[in-house]
Parts: structure tokens; sequence; C-alpha cells
């Protein structure tokens, strides 16, 4: 009638030679009790369990409590914000408000944040020439300062690798170099997001977080991103930053203009980029890392143009991209004279 | 816990391939729209909207057909041209240089002067090549330009310009002239955008960019560019910190 | 034969007054939270542990990952080790379905039920470690497609979401649809269960496949982005679920007293002694071809095995996990485990503790040492990460305590009808 491997079950080896003692062993079918085992009279130590489970969700509730300070930061409007590309422009003017308005609470800073969006037929490309480059640091500076960035560890979107002469290995590089610069037997070579045709990033992320827009620059929606760095794991360029404790910034030095993809204060706990700064580049202003460059090393511009300042580059110079064998089809290139 | 019921069903396959598909097959250099979130659909319900959507097209086929005189079709947005309606300033000097003569005014300000309050009375000595050849004056200059003389560069008939290579004047507002008589590759990168810093806009048509000229960056008689102490450093926890921190008094730019 | 079937079912019906599902499970609970001093014990340690680790984890959400020792550097740490290796038990536990549902191992059948209530807790654990791993856990509904935006089918670990929980509820079903059955004294229907039975084995396979393409999908991290990545996991996972069974075994027999048949163990000795080789062999053909090689590649390679620039911290646990590994390899390879239980155990939990810190120190961590930019950030776990994942721990030992004793207590049930085979009393 059954299959022979069923039949396993009726030997079972888990039978106990001791009964349980306490255990429903319903051998009695007495019809008055139709309910032998949910109707047993309740025993002490039925009772003790409910205690003891009651005591158990008690000591839960305390332990969990810290939990209690987040109101505080996650508003109900935040928890069911929609991504942003669900939003709509009554949406974003409310949440926008509503940034602000946090803004103002936590930093004490009166802050605008507007909703750039990319210009029509424009794509944005850097390029980096590593004969001036010195390394002397002002655009990791600029960085920090143009986007909000957290004061605590000098965050900033941008790392100066210093390498002999002679490599481009960077593991013969250095970023931590503290003395004056440049040194004779060194170069130095500013990383930062490369704004890749083919990110890593965006293809890893669980919701969709970050996406790259029509003007190739990758985004983040902070209030969209899990923070599961994932992003950070996949990124060939160390261009990600994870958010580990909400950024500190004195309300002076509070950049008031703020763009909702771009340099806003980014909430703890999630990841953040270079954005190629697009609320001033989507304004036609030049990225603040650009401005600060002593030594003019640095060119931006649009690759849609002919004329730009980033094409000539590309027909006049040698230029090479990081790390070109992982696919990863930068927008950001590196020369030299 | 997140359990998270994962309810795969076939419209959102088929939304799913199509968004693959055309991630794959897309342009790296043309500006990707992003591909539309919808998609095939094969529902029941699809198919019956399927079929009232070309039978409102072979309607709507048929009226355009009947009607000769319907108004064009609404002209396809073109790309806007950015015409550059704002300059590209560069930084010029204010005026021809001042020296300072070596004395304190009253206040212990130095005096200074133009070049041609001391040289339109002395005769200038065409043998003088470089600082060691000056008996008095201007031997402190640094100097460190390649084999130029003084007069390679300087206006020995008028002290208060420059000159060029063919004894042009030129006004030392206009030295970049000078420069790109030797450094043509630089100038070409600057013309062109790429040498020298800048601010303001990289779009012409929203803004104007300033330009730094050559004497802003360069010394002109010692013109490699100076080197720096970095006073921003990355602060990652954890990270190696061999060296001390910079003290904050530190000299940024360090002429030597 | 199939009327005497009908009305044993019918008299069944009528002295088994418990008829649907959730009251089972209520009897269930009851059940399983019945036991003797050590018992409550037990629980009460774990419960402690658990809470430690509920509060640690609050604690981080509300300050920030900044309690933990992660960094931009190496920014997964020891939850996503944990997450990986907890994947592996999980998937381990197949290893006892295979024989019994494919070859129709009858001795495996009863203990079958052991390996999937192992997954359970596994998975359960899992899905913990990476909600603790967020920084935004209350954000956990973008993940829900058709709510949030489930970047499906490009995210890896889109996928693993879909096969963890796809993996879970399996498990579940099959579980809680056997032991229902047996409880209620009836014949399971095969229609009901064997289909799910053969997904699950394809299932569990998959689970830890997707979770080896989460890392060796990056290009960016070459010590990650090699092929040999998931049948390594599978080698691994196929040691460590089983050892892990099998010490189970030991506390089932030793501790609370249930009579087991030494054939299902036999089986699994068996398993382990393929399995642990297959993972040696290719632990030594990946450090071949580092070493062999040379160059930038592998930087974290070296890092891991002997250090690099004067840093060293991953060198003593890689080493014992190595150490760990053969001579676990060499006493299941020789005949001792068939002898003596307590060269069983030690060989089982070496081998159990070699995958861990294989899986954890040896194969996460290093992945983000040196970073992309060849900087050398070195990673500790911070007593928040220890307390969490303990606590982790222990809420899925819990887990398994409750989900074993439930299963045993069905199976200690006196059938009410006798079946066709009298119980050997």
């Amino acid at each position: 009638m059954f299959p022979p491997y069923l039949r396993a079950h009726r030997t079972s080896f888990m039978n106990n030679h001791a009964e349980n003692p306490d255990g429903p062993t319903p051998s009695s079918g007495n019809d008055q009790d139709l309910l032998p085992i949910l109707n047993q009279p309740t025993t002490r130590r039925t009772a003790l369990k409910a205690v003891g489970a009651a005591l158990g969700l008690a000591a839960f509730g305390k332990a969990i409590s810290p939990l209690a300070s987040i109101p505080e930061n996650v508003s109900v409007d935040e928890f069911l914000q929609q991504h942003y590309k669900e939003l709509s422009d009554d949406d974003k003017e409310r949440i926008f408000a509503r940034l602000e308005q946090e803004t103002k609470e936590s930093y004490g800073a009166d802050v605008t944040i507007s909703d750039h969006r990319p210009i029509p037929g424009v794509r944005f490309a850097y390029a980096i020439n590593l004969s001036k480059c010195n390394g002397n640091g002002k655009c990791m500076e600029a960085c920090h300062l143009e986007n909000n960035h957290h004061r605590g560890v000098d965050q900033s979107y941008i790392r100066v690798l210093e390498l002999p002469k002679g490599t481009l290995d960077m593991e013969e590089g250095n970023t931590t170099f503290d003395h004056t610069v440049p040194q004779e037997d060194k170069f130095y070579m500013p990383v930062q997001c490369q704004q890749c045709d083919n990110p890593p990033c965006v293809t890893v992320c669980p919701v969709e977080a970050t996406w790259k827009e029509d003007d190739g620059i990758v985004v983040v929606d902070y209030n969209w991103c899990i923070g599961c760095r994932y992003c950070e794991a996949a990124c060939p360029y160390h261009a990600r930053r994870f958010n580990w404790e909400q950024p500190e910034i004195p309300a002076e030095e509070v950049n008031p203009d703020q763009g909702y993809l771009s340099n806003r204060v980014r909430p703890q706990g999630t990841m953040e980029k270079c954005h190629f700064c697009l609320h001033r580049t989507r304004e036609g202003r030049l990225p603040a890392c650009l401005e600060a460059c002593p030594t003019g090393a640095r060119v931006f511009g649009d690759l849609n143009d002919p004329d730009s300042p980033i094409n000539y580059v590309l027909q006049n110079k040698r230029v090479f991209v990081l790390k070109e064998e992982l696919g990863t089809r930068p927008s950001f290139f590196y020369f030299f004279d | 816990m997140a359990l998270i019921v994962v309810i795969v069903e076939c419209p959102t396959q088929c939304r799913v391939v199509t968004k693959a598909l055309s991630d794959m097959s897309r342009n790296f250099s043309s500006s990707n729209p992003n591909p539309a979130r919808g998609g095939i659909r094969v529902t029941g319900f699809a198919r019956l909207s399927l079929v009232i959507l070309t039978l409102v097209a072979i309607t709507s086929l048929a009226f355009a057909a009947l009607a000769p005189f319907s108004s064009p079709s609404e002209p396809v947005a073109t790309e806007r041209k950015r015409e550059a309606r704002f300059a590209v300033e560069i930084h010029k000097p204010d005026s021809p240089p001042l020296v300072e003569i070596g004395l304190n005014d009253e206040n212990g300000n130095p005096i200074t002067a133009t070049c041609a309050t001391c040289h339109a009375n002395r005769e200038p000595d065409p043998s003088v090549r470089t600082v060691e050849d000056l008996k008095s004056f201007h031997r402190e200059l640094v100097i460190d330009h390649g084999k130029l003389s003084c007069f390679s560069c300087h206006n020995s008939a008028d002290y208060s310009s420059l000159k060029l290579a063919d004894g042009t004047r030129v006004e030392f507002t206009e030295v970049m002239q000078l420069c790109a008589q030797c450094h043509g590759p630089q100038m070409k990168d600057y013309e062109n955008g790429v040498h020298g810093g800048m601010v303001g806009h990289w779009d012409l048509s929203r803004g104007p960019q300033q330009k730094n000229n050559c004497v802003d960056c360069h010394r002109p008689h010692a013109p490699q560019f100076p080197r720096m102490i970095p006073t921003f450093k990355p602060d990652d926890r954890f990270l190696d910190k061999h060296v001390p921190p910079v003290p904050e008094s530190a000299p940024d730019l360090i002429h030597e | 034969m199939s009327s005497a079937s009908s009305q044993q079912v019918a008299e069944t019906e009528r002295l088994h007054p418990i008829r649907s599902y959730p009251r089972f499970l209520w009897w269930g609970i009851g059940e399983a939270t019945n036991g003797n001093l050590l018992f409550y014990t037990w629980m009460f340690v774990l419960t402690a542990v658990a809470l430690v680790g509920a509060n640690a984890w609050a604690v981080q959400v509300s300050s920030g990952m900044i309690v933990t020792n992660m960094t931009d550097h190496v920014s997964w740490g020891l939850y996503i080790a944990n997450f990986t290796f907890m994947v592996g038990v999980a998937a381990g536990g197949v290893m006892m379905v295979i024989p019994a549902y494919l070859y129709h191992d009858r001795k495996m059948h009863d203990v079958v039920i052991i390996g999937e209530i192992l997954a359970i807790a596994a998975i359960v654990m899992c899905l913990l470690f990476v909600v603790v791993d967020l920084g935004r856990p209350e954000r956990f509904w973008h993940l829900i497609p058709g709510i949030g935006r489930f970047n499906w089918p490009m995210s890896m670990l889109t996928w693993d979401v879909i096969v963890l929980n796809g993996y879970l509820l399996l498990n579940l079903h099959i579980c809680g649809y056997l032991l229902y059955m047996r409880f209620l004294n009836r014949q399971p229907n095969p229609r009901w269960y064997v289909p799910f039975v053969l997904v699950s084995i394809f299932w569990a396979i998959s689970i830890h496949t997707v979770t080896a393409f989460l890392y060796c999908g990056l290009g960016g991290r070459p010590f990650w982005n090699t092929a040999l990545l998931a049948p390594r996991f599978l080698a691994s996972a196929f040691v460590a679920g089983p050892a892990f069974i099998l010490i189970l075994f030991s506390i089932l027999k030793n501790i609370v007293g249930t009579r087991m048949d030494e054939a299902p163990a036999r089986l699994l000795i068996n398993i382990i002694r393929v399995t642990i080789i297959v993972n040696l062999v290719m632990v030594a053909s990946e450090i071949f071809t580092e070493f062999y090689t040379g160059g930038a590649h592998t930087a974290s390679a070296r890092y891991l095995f002997l250090g690099l620039h004067g840093h060293n911290a991953l060198v003593p646990w890689i080493w014992t996990a190595m150490t760990f590994n053969i001579v676990a390899a060499v006493l299941f390879l020789s005949p001792l485990p068939f002898r003596s239980e307590r060269v069983l155990l030690l060989a089982c939990v070496l081998a159990f503790v070699g995958a861990w810190i294989e899986k954890g120190m040896g194969l996460i961590v290093p992945g983000f040492i040196p970073s992309t930019l060849h900087e050398i950030v070195e990673y500790t776990p911070s007593l928040v990460e220890w307390k969490v994942s303990v606590g982790i721990w222990a809420f899925g030992l819990m887990v398994l305590t409750i989900l074993l004793k439930l299963a045993i207590s069905v199976y200690r049930l006196k059938p009410l009808v006798p079946a066709e085979t009298p119980e050997p009393e």
C-alpha cells in the first residue's frame, strides 16, 4: 500500500524508553475528553511557563530600549517615503521642506535643498593630469567642505595616492603621506568615483537605491538606501563611503546650497559617494575639487561637446583609466603631459 | 525577522528579462535613458488590451487617411545648442610690478618704486646676464628659468614694459604673450582649458569662467611650481598614521 | 487493505481531537517547552545571551554602526562572515536528504528531519545576521517585491533573499507536514512532500552557490573573484553541516537519551571523508594559483597567510583553521571515528570550527585587505559585534532546541492505533 521507504517512518529510532511524565499520552480515547491535550488542567508548570515568557518579553523590551531614541531621527514620513524616481513634484517639495526643517533642528543651519536634474544632452567626464598633480590635497579639503562631510573623520570623496615613479601598482602607494610635496621620487594620483558606464555598485544594489543618471553621474537616494554596503564591496575604486554615525558639522560650516541627490547632510547608516558636485555642475558650474586645485591638474567637461576641454584631453593626450581590465568603463581619465 | 515571501509571477519575469536585456545592450557612449520599467505582459488581460489597442490603432489610421489636412505632428525636441554667451575671463596683473628699494618710510613701511623710477636714468648694460653680474640691486633675486638672461624678457628700451623675442614691446599685463613664445604646448593646453587653474562655470552658456594668468602660479624668475605641505589628510579609523600630524601653523606653499 | 486503511484513519480521527495545524503547533510549543532542570537552565542561559545580543543590536541601531569595528575599508565583518558560514550549515543539512530520498536509504528517513530542522535554525540565523548588518534595518521593506524596488535579477543579493527565504519556507513545509502526519499517525502523502524534498535538494545547493556568487561576482576584489569559490563553499558546507549533525547526534544520545541508529552516523562520516578532502584539494589549488603566479592580485592571500607590510592580524587565524582542517581530515580518514566517539566528536568540532574560521576570518575579511586602493586597514570585531553575533547564535540554538524537542515529542507519542508494523518497545 505504501512504498517501503515511507513505511520506515514507523520504525522510529527516536522513541525513548522513558515516557515523558508531563507529556500528553492520548491513550484514553474518552469521548467526554474531546481535547485531552489542550484541556489539561492548568498545572503549576504551565503557569510558570507563562510567567517565564512574560519575564522574557519584558527583558526583551528592556534590551531593545535603546531603539526608543529612533523616533527622533526617523519620522513616519521618512519611513514611508518612496523611491526618488517615484516622487511627484509635490512629494519632492514636501520632502525637501521636511529635510530642510530637520537640518535646521539638528544642525542649526538654514539650508536650501533643491532637485537638480541632468542637463539634456550633457555627459560629464573628468580628467586629471598626473604630471601636474603634486598631492597637496586641496581637492580633498574642498570636497570635505563643499559636501557637508562628517567633520570627525575628515571625510572626503577623494583619496590621493603617493606612488613611486616607475610604477602604477597601487600596492606601492600610500595615502597617509605627510611631508612636503611633491617628493622627487614620487608622483601623485587622486582617486574618486570614476562614474563608470558599467558601474558594479549599481548592479549589485538590491533595492535600486543607486543608479546612473543621463549625464553619467551615479547617484544615491540616501533616503532609500538600506545600508547593506554591498556597493562598497563591489566598487573597485574605494569610491563609496558609509555613514557609520550621524555626521557632525558645526552650524556655521554647513554648506547651505544643497541638492537632494548630492551634498545634503546624509543620514546615519546610508551610503554616499562623489557625485561630481551635481548641485554645481548641473547649474553649469565647475566642481569644488577642480576650483580648489592649485596646480590646475583637473579638467572637467561635457563629453558630448566636441570642443570641451575633456575632449581636447582625450584627443591630444595619452589617457588611461584605472583598472580598465575590470570593464567598468570609467568616465574618469588620467593623463600625463 | 524579515521574512520575505517572493511571488514570482510571469509578468515580473518578463519585465525583469526585458530590463536585463536592455541593460546588456546599453551603448556606453550614448546617454542611456533608463529602460522603461514596464515591459511585456502576457496575461489574459494584457492580450485583451492588445486586441483593443490594435483596433484603436487601425481606426485612427483610417481616420488619418481620411483627414488630409490634419495638423503636422509636434516637432521632435532637438538638443538645445549651448552657445557660449559668457566669456572666459583671464586674470591680468594690475600694473607693472613695484620693487622695494630697501628703504622704509616714516611709518616703517617699505618704499616701493616702479622699474622706470630707477632705470630711467641708468644706462642698460647688455653684458649683464645673470644675478651674479649685478653689482647693486636685485642681487637677492633667485633666478631659475633656463638660460634666459634679464634682457630676454625685460625691455631695456622701456623698463615699464616687457619685450618679445623679436623686440616687440609687451605690457606687463599681457605677460602671457611673452611666456607663450617658448611654452607653446602649455599655451595650447591653456587655451583649451587644460592648463591653469580656473573657477566659475564649465558651461559658458550659463555663466563666465575666471582663469589664472601664467604668473599667478609661476614666478617669472623661477617658474617651477612651489612645493607644498598638505594640510588635509584622510583620518579614517584604524588607518596607519606613521608620521605625526602637521602643526597647524605650517606654511602651505614653500618657495625654495 | 485499503478499506482497513480508511478504517484506521477514521479511528485515528476519532481519537485524535487536534485536527488543525495551528493547534498542532500550539501543542508542539507546549510540549517543546516542557523539560527537566537541565533544559530550563540551557534555555535560560540562551535567553540571557540572546537578550545581551538584542541589547547590543539596539545600541548599534541607535548610535550607528560606528560601534562596530567595520570601516570603509573593511565594510563587512563578523556578521557577514557568520552569515556565509550559516548558509553553509543550512545547505549542509541537505547531505542527509540526498541519501534518504534520492537513494531511498530507509535508515536516513528519520534523521532527515534533524537535518531539516538544523537548516531552519541556520536560515533563521542567516536572516538575522543580514538584518543586523543593515545600516537602516527599518527600511527592509524596500526589499519586498511590489512594495519596494527589488533589483532582480541584476543584484545577487536579491537572489540570495529569494533562495534563503524560499529554503526556509520549503523546510518549514516539509518538517511541519511530516511531523503533523506523524502526529496524526497518518502516512504522509508523497505528493505533498516528495516534490518539495526534491526541490529542496537543489535549492540547498543553490543557496550556497548564490551566496558564493555574492562575492565571486565582484571584479574589484581579486581574492573573491575566482570560479572556485562556489565549489569551495559547497565542499566546506558539506563538511560543516554533517559535522554539526554528528555533534547533535551525540548530544541527543548522551544527554537527551534518545536511542540512535548507527547507520546514519556512519553515512555522515563517510560523506565528510570525501568532502573534507575535496575542500582541502580546492584550498590547495587556490593557494598554488595565488602564490605561484604572484603579482598584485595575491596581496590578500599574502596578507592572510604570511602578513603584508608588517600587518598580520589574520595569520594566526588562518593557520589555526588550516591546522584544524588538516587534523580533522586525518582523523576522519583514519578508522578511529568509528571506534571512539570521543575522536569522532573531536574531529567534528575541529572540522566545524575550522570551516567557521575559513569562511569568516579566512574569506570575508581578507577580501577587504588590502582595500581596492591597496591601503591596509586591519579588522578585529568589536565587543558589540561579538555580543550581537553570540546573541544570534544563542537565538539559533534556541530555535534548534525547540524544534528538536517538538520533533522528539511527536516521535515519542504512542501511536493510538496499531500501525502495520508494531512499534518496537
